[in-house]
This record gives C-alpha cells, structure tokens and sequence, in this order.
C-alpha cells in the first residue's frame, strides 16, 4: 500500500511539473503573437525576428544602465569642483535642449488616427488616412504655439528628426510610426490648445473626418531620443 | 489513487503556471522539447504503473534524465545547423503513442471484461428463474 502511495505522489509531483511548463510555454508563445504557420521556413522566420528583437530589447537596456552610470560618475567626479559643477549644468541643459533626456511637465496630448468612414463613400481614399505632411503641420503649429518638448508614438522630435513618407506608416527619426498617432508636447496648455481654434489645421483635418482628439493634462512625461545623434560635417567656429 | 494524484497534481501546476513569469522567447523551443520529453516519461510511467512493472529510480531518471538530454541535443543542433529536436520530438511521440496503446489496451480489455461478466450473470439468474 505505502507502495502505491509513493507512486502516486510522484506521478502527481512529475504531472504538477509537465503542467507548469506547459502553461508558462503557452503564455510564452501567445506573448509573442506567433500564430504557428503551416509553412515551416515562415515559423523560423518569424522566430529569429522575435529573437533580434528581444536582442534589440537587452541592448536598449543595457545602454538606459550605462548611461546611467556615466551620469553618476560625473556626478561625482563634479561633487566638489565649482567649475567642473558649471561644465556639468552646461552639459544637462545642452541635453535637455537636444532633447537627450526625459522630461515631464504639462500640456497638450493630440491623437491623429485615421477615418472610419468606408473607403468606397470618398473620391480618394487617401483623404481618409493621416499622412506625413499632416503630422508635420501639426509639429510645426506646436513649435509655433511655444512647445518645448514634443514627441509622436514616444519617437522625440530633436533638430535632426525627419518625417517622412514610408508608404503606409511613416518614418520618423528612422523608426517606423503608424497610425493612430500619439503627439505629445509640453508647453503651456492654454496655448497649445490653441491648435484646435477654427481655420486651424487639426479643424481642416477634422473637416476631412479624420480622428482628431486634444487632451489638455497637467503631467506629461517625455521620453528622450533613444539614438545617436552623430556631427560629422557642422565644426564651431573658434572666436578669438 | 493514482489518477487522483494525477488530477491534483495537474491542477496545482496549472494554478502556477498561470501566475509564474515567462520566460523569454529565445529559451521556449528548449522549454518545448523539455515538455514533449517529460510527457514522454509520465505515461510510460503510468503505462508501467498498469504493467505492474514500475521502478521509481528508472522513472525519476528517465524524467529528468530525458529532459535534459533533450535540450542538450536541441542546443548541440542549433550549434551544427542540424534540426537534432526533430529526431527527439519523433522519438518522443512514438514512445508516447505506444505507451497510450498499453493503457487503452488495458483498459479496453478490463471493460470488455466486466462487460461479459455482467452478461454471464444476467443470463444465469435468468436461467434460474425459468428454472423457477
């Protein structure tokens, strides 16, 4: 009998274990989206792309923890040192005004996505999706209406940003962005709630029943400019 | 006694492996073929629990032992640009059909049994009350 009750708690003990895996394997791979294809060269495919992409994931990380560290060493290196603090300030506001570090503050929270209305009750159907032009018109109407700190999808606009057509999504500091479009900035919310005044463009894009919302909000947190921003070509002129 | 084992046991590891974390994506194909390797082991376990054969030390070894050996192989394949898992995943899989066979074979023929007991008998006490 004691047997038989051994044999039975281990078998339950082995099923307890199976069953684990097999959940955790189960959420792992519905995590992952990855319907399984029939097609056997498209599941490896779709495999080592999923696996670059958490490679990409540890790398980002891994860079957010250096710079960390080197913010740290600076800090400490400067701790004592008047000058050297000085150097440090300048070092933080250049960053802040390169869009190289996180801020947060109020304004405005714009969505741009594209109509629901069908497709076949317009001429053009490229009326009814928002376009990259679109998105610039309403960056530039930010900057105008004294923006600080603007961000589409948590891509930041920096100097250097393009936004440009990438058939259906668009590019923006080289990564691609589709619809619906998150446009955060930080500014003084009344006037920035001013982009949705009459004649402006976010009421032109409206007219064209594309989605339009404008949120006013007292606490926006800005992502930084997750690359690298490299001057090959532009040299300081040195005043005497 | 040992099916109710199985059924808790079953349903404990359910309740946790819903709440525990994921693991990542580059580890789930060894995840894979660890399971198919210890669903291997768990019903030879119970096919040689139905033979009257079972030996705890092999079983235990086997589940571990298999699972192991499974994922080294899976590795060592990815390494050679061999798909070795597809091997372990066959051989697997036929272990587990026949093992399924030992215990359908088992039961199916534990219930023709009573089925033709049962007749027997009814066919008796008919007998009896005829002779009646």
């Amino acid at each position: 009998m004691t047997n038989k009750k051994i044999i039975s708690l281990v078998l339950g003990i082995m099923c307890f274990a199976l069953t684990v895996g097999i959940c955790i394997q189960i959420r792992t791979v519905e995590n992952t989206n990855s319907a399984v294809s029939q097609s056997y060269t498209e599941n490896n495919l779709r495999g080592e792309v999923l696996k670059y992409k958490e490679r990409y994931d540890n790398k980002v990380k891994d860079i957010e923890k250096l710079d960390q560290e080197l913010e740290a060493k600076r800090e400490q290196v400067t701790a004592n040192n008047s000058e050297l603090e000085e150097a440090e300030n300048q070092i933080k506001q250049g960053n802040k005004l390169n869009g190289l570090t996180d801020v947060t503050g109020p304004g405005v929270i714009i969505t741009l996505s594209d109509s629901k209305a069908e497709a076949s009750s317009v001429m053009d159907s490229s009326l009814l999706v928002v376009h990259d032009l679109d998105v610039l018109s309403v960056i530039n109407e930010l900057k105008n209406a004294g923006a600080e700190a603007i961000s589409i999808n948590d891509q930041r606009i920096i100097p250097t940003t393009a936004i440009v057509c990438g058939g259906n999504i668009i590019n923006i500091n080289g990564e691609k962005i589709g619809a619906p479009f998150v446009i955060k900035a930080i500014g003084l919310p009344e006037t920035l709630a001013n982009l949705a005044r009459p004649e402006g463009y976010l009421s032109i894009l409206k007219e064209y029943q594309i989605g339009v919302e404008l949120k006013k909000s007292n606490n926006i947190t800005i992502n930084k400019y997750s690359g690298v921003i490299n001057y090959k070509y532009a040299t300081t002129i040195q005043e005497k | 006694m040992v099916l109710f084992a199985i059924i808790l046991g079953c349903l404990l590891g359910a309740i946790i492996g819903i709440n525990a974390p994921m693991i990542s994506y580059t580890y789930s194909s060894y995840l894979a073929i660890a399971i198919i390797a210890a669903l291997d082991s768990v019903f030879g376990g119970i096919a040689s629990v139905i033979n009257k054969k079972f030996d705890m030390k092999i079983f235990i070894s086997g589940f571990f032992g298999n699972a192991i050996l499974a994922i080294l192989l899976t590795v060592l394949g990815q390494k050679l640009n061999v798909d070795i898992y597809l091997a372990a995943i066959v051989v697997f899989v036929w272990r587990m059909f026949m093992n399924l066979g030992t215990i359908r074979r088992y039961y199916v023929e534990k219930w023709t049994d009573q089925l033709v007991k049962k007749k027997e008998n009814k066919e008796e006490s008919s007998q009896k009350q005829k002779e009646n």
